[in-house]
């Protein structure tokens, strides 16, 4: 009796400890404060201008031009500087612009650009891109900016990106939940898969 | 803990609880880390990557010198694991777990990474400008016959380029040498079959009978061998399942899978061979005259009586090898490691000519049409020939490359010692092991998985099908990824820089050993499968891609010319009172000779047998131990003439009562922080004694004595304790206390 009572007050005393925490940082869904810090990356690529709409000045270029792994494969992928070159080399028009000079200087030099991880989940979890994109795109047929920006906010509007959403385990399972129509035609409904080694490795 | 009587346990509860509330508390947003980590981006990405899957690309395992085709798995330019490569003859898409831990070779933290110069007793990092230069340097004024290579099995071209190196040195000193090698084998089946690696059918036979063969474990080609053995044992062949029988002192891993394991006495496994004979011949069966006139000799009763092996397990035997046709005997390391180790071997393969195996289970192999590149096999002999240079002062540079002599020679050879008589070592290596901690100078490797080359195996499998008697093949070996050092270099490029400096105007064309591969492989690109008018590039990425090159090769021939004459098999002594147990040094499968002491993987997993882990240990038969009035997990001294170590004792009935076990391959001095004193080295203290034909080390030759030291320890292994019961569930099977197991009475 006396070694249960010694537990109790530990057990008690810990959970209080605990949970005193888990009050301060509990999690509403997408309020302001969801939105993750800015992040510096080493050249400030405007979104805006390559994804914003027209009468933005934007270029209105599909998502997956340049993330192009995103319907292919688990990561969305960074493009290499490869791609960026392709056009820009035959833009002269922004080519003297400091962002673009500091592009040309990364290619001279055939170095990486160190980008920041932006949406960075704990390594236990897997995200898959590819089932996302193939459902949501593909097979519903929903626009590829609604669809990217369920996770990623309106990307279009933002010069580097910037967390939009909490991307928590509740926020995923809180859509994970909904039903939704199987395919653009069908009434059928279904919702995303909730078993745990789905999505935690 | 125990004043308070808060017990462990209690503690643990809390514990759980309380990590789980922690855990709730942490779902907040503290684990998404935004702006932490680089994501780094390809500058370019060549069109077959794609980021998160996996590339593959196929090459050849160098864990081991059976030569399996590997496929690697690639994912952002990091090799992440090896698979079998399915089109491959040899392995059919499987892998053993020694080749799965070649990419702990490969990323090993104790890698050499600079040229080291030895200066006294300290070492210094050096360019490999000053390392080559330093070569040339000390070669300048050496004579040929005064320069000795010493090197493992080699094979392919970077042995072809050895070869022109030492006709560029007018040196013929070329030495090597396994420590754990088929040698008395191959002599043996050459002198039998006319071949000395015939192709064994286990998968046609209807009974094999291994006298100590681990065909399943680390003997010759065991992945091979485990394909052969899965077909043997389909009930829906139409030669219906097949039967083993292992004979053997120290039960093996193929022992452990044998229908019947016999315990022989160490040593008369060729007496019971000819005790078959005879049993056959009374058995009905016909056996040549100049076998009967040896065979008659041996009386059931006489073979019972020096092998240990019971009247009435002889005429099973004999009736089940008379009755179930055609079957395959092997010989295998624990028959040949003796004086009369070519003897053993000799009668063993007797069984097969009166049994009429030759030309059925025993098949004729093919070898490559291109002598340079055809495998130079290793044995122990060429090390006692390097081992005499050595001390009589012949040798005055010495180069080594992929072997460990320090290690695996006997103590009594002082190896160590003649090795330093040499005024100049240079030892070509990827880890400081002990070979290289007593060289002059170190040169770092690229690993297997950096690095080009060919390879042609020595026991050359064929897949199924017409030509198969014909088949010979070269497997590549190529980069998986980038180097993980970068001052590493490919033992190929060493060679062709060191040719350079010799003959500069030979080699000009060859900026580095891939070039001079990918021209002797275009140069040859008719006899290695492809046409005349093919484009180059096209022919090198198709070769390249399969990763194994078909060959027509030189078909052999296998007769059945096994003879009697000349046999003589000792009648067994008594043992020597002062040191009255037969050693047998085993050959794990993942340990094999130790050069992989260093990967974790093979530490950590299991013995199959004993399922110790991280350690060596003494395996003594539960009676004698009773004798000994030793426990399980008693630190003994095991002691023979020539030396002795401290080990775990192993109490374990899958042993012959008048031998005791240990593993090879544990106890380095050096090697990293995996391999490093992990163990005891059994190679140190085994007896000088050569088989009489071949000159090989006898490896069973030794007798030791075992004396308890009065330490005890709680042996690390994966078993539960024997007989006990299942986490206090009730018990699942009738349990036998391990000293009342006679395994010799099974089946």
């Amino acid at each position: 009796m006396k070694c249960f009572l010694r537990s109790l007050t530990l057990l008690v005393g810990l959970f209080f400890y605990a949970s005193s925490h888990a009050t301060d940082a509990l999690p509403t869904l997408t309020t302001p404060d969801d939105v993750g810090p800015v992040v510096e990356q080493p050249i400030e690529f405007p979104h805006f201008r390559h994804a914003g709409d027209a009468k933005d000045g934007g270029m209105q270029i599909n998502c997956m031009y340049c993330h192009t792994y995103a319907r292919r494969s688990m990561v969305a992928g960074i493009p290499p500087i490869q791609k960026c070159i392709g056009c820009h080399q035959s833009i002269e028009s922004v080519r003297d612009k400091p962002r673009i000079q500091k592009l040309f200087e990364y290619w001279d030099a055939k170095k990486p650009i160190p980008w920041k991880k932006v949406h960075d989940l704990p390594d236990f979890v897997r995200f898959n891109h590819e089932r996302h994109i193939q459902r949501f795109y593909f097979q519903q047929d929903r626009p590829y900016q609604e669809v990217c920006g369920y996770c990623h906010g309106n990307v279009k509007a933002m010069t580097v990106a910037q967390r939009q959403k909490p991307i928590t385990m509740g926020w995923c399972a809180s859509c994970h939940q909904k039903d939704h129509p199987v395919s653009a035609n069908s009434s059928e409904t279904g919702h995303g898969p909730n078993d745990c080694f789905t999505c935690h490795k | 803990m125990t004043e308070n009587d808060f017990s462990r346990r209690d503690f643990l509860k809390v514990l759980g609880w309380g990590g789980t509330a922690v855990a709730l508390s942490g779902c907040g947003n503290t684990s998404i880390q935004d702006g932490q980590e680089t994501v780094t981006s390809y500058v370019t990405l060549p069109s077959y990557v794609t980021p998160s899957i996996s590339n593959y690309f196929n090459s050849t395992c160098a864990q081991c010198d059976a030569g399996c085709n590997i496929m690697g798995r690639v994912r952002e330019g990091r090799v992440l694991k090896a698979e079998g490569n399915p089109n491959s003859p040899i392995n059919r898409g499987r892998m053993c777990g020694l080749g799965l831990s070649g990419v702990q070779a490969h990323y090993n933290p104790d890698r050499v990474r600079e040229p080291l110069l030895r200066t006294g007793d300290k070492g210094e990092t050096i360019t490999w400008d000053k390392a080559l230069g330093l070569i040339n340097e000390k070669l300048n004024g050496t004579k040929g016959t005064e320069i000795a290579f010493v090197t493992g099995g080699m094979s392919g071209h970077v042995q072809a380029l050895l070869g022109n190196y030492m006709d560029e040195l007018g040196s013929k000193n070329h030495f090597s040498y396994e420590a754990i090698s088929p040698a008395v084998l191959r002599a043996a089946n050459k002198k039998a079959y006319g071949e000395s690696m015939p192709r064994y059918r286990i998968d046609k036979a209807r009974v094999v009978v291994s006298f100590g063969a681990d065909f399943l474990g680390a003997w010759v080609s065991p992945v091979h061998f485990s394909q052969q053995y899965a077909q043997f044992r389909k009930g829906s062949r139409p030669e219906g399942r097949g039967v083993l029988v292992q004979i053997e002192p120290k039960m093996t891993l193929t022992g452990a899978n044998a229908d019947r394991w016999i315990a022989v006495r160490p040593g008369t496994e060729g007496v019971l061979a000819l005790g078959i004979i005879n049993a056959l011949g009374k058995a009905g069966l016909s056996i040549p005259a100049d076998i009967a006139a040896v065979s008659h000799e041996y009386t059931t009763e006489r073979t019972s009586k020096e092998t240990d092996v019971s009247a009435e397990q002889i005429e099973k035997l004999a009736a089940l090898l008379k009755e179930r046709t055609p079957s395959l005997v092997l010989a295998g390391g624990a028959a040949e490691g003796y004086a009369h180790g070519s003897q053993n071997a000799a009668a063993i393969a007797l069984l097969n000519r009166v049994l009429g195996n030759v030309g059925k289970t025993l098949e004729a192999s093919a070898s490559v049409p291109f002598p340079q590149i055809a495998p130079t096999v290793g044995s122990r002999s060429s090390l006692i020939a390097l081992n005499d240079g050595l001390a009589a002062g012949k040798y005055k540079v010495v180069f080594s490359y992929g072997v460990n002599p320090v290690f695996s020679a006997p103590a009594s050879m002082k190896f160590k010692d003649n090795f330093a008589k040499a005024d100049f070592k240079v030892a070509f290596a990827q880890y400081m092991d002990e070979t290289a901690l007593a060289a002059d100078l170190i040169l770092p490797l690229d690993s297997a998985m950096e690095d080009w080359a060919t390879v042609v195996p020595e026991y050359m499998a064929a897949p199924e099908g017409a030509g198969s008697n014909a088949y010979a093949q070269m497997s590549f070996r190529q980069p998986m990824m980038e180097k993980v050092f970068p001052d590493t270099r490919g033992v190929g490029d060493i060679l062709l820089a060191l040719l350079k400096q010799r003959t500069a105007d030979k080699y000009k064309e060859f900026e580095d050993f891939y070039s001079y591969l990918r021209s002797a492989v275009l140069k040859n690109k008719v006899a290695l499968g492809g046409k005349a008018g093919d484009d180059d590039e096209v022919f090198w990425n198709e070769t390249l891609s399969k990763g194994i090159v078909p060959l027509k090769g030189i078909a052999g021939s296998v007769s059945a010319k096994a003879s009697a004459a000349g046999l003589k098999l000792p009648v067994p002594t008594d043992a020597d009172p002062s040191y009255p147990l037969r050693l047998i040094p085993a050959v794990s499968a993942s340990m094999r000779d130790g050069r992989n002491a260093n990967e974790p993987w093979l530490q950590e997993s299991p013995d199959p047998l004993t399922t110790i882990v991280w350690d060596s240990w003494v395996e003594i038969n539960p009676k004698t131990a009773a004798k000994l009035g030793i426990v399980e997990g008693d630190i003994v001294e095991v002691t023979s003439k020539s030396g002795s170590i401290k080990t775990q004792a192993y109490l374990f009935p899958g042993i012959h009562p008048d031998a005791v076990s240990v593993p090879v391959g544990y106890g380095h001095e050096a090697m990293g922080r995996y391999a490093r004193g992990v163990g005891a080295n059994v190679f140190g203290m085994l007896d000088s004694v050569f088989d009489k034909e071949t000159g090989e080390l006898a490896l069973n030759e030794t007798s030791v004595k075992i004396s308890k030291t009065g330490q005890r320890v709680i042996i690390v292994k994966e078993e539960g304790p024997v007989g006990g019961s299942q986490a206090g569930k009730p018990k699942i099977a009738v349990q036998v206390s391990a000293d009342k197991v006679d395994l010799s009475k099974e089946v």
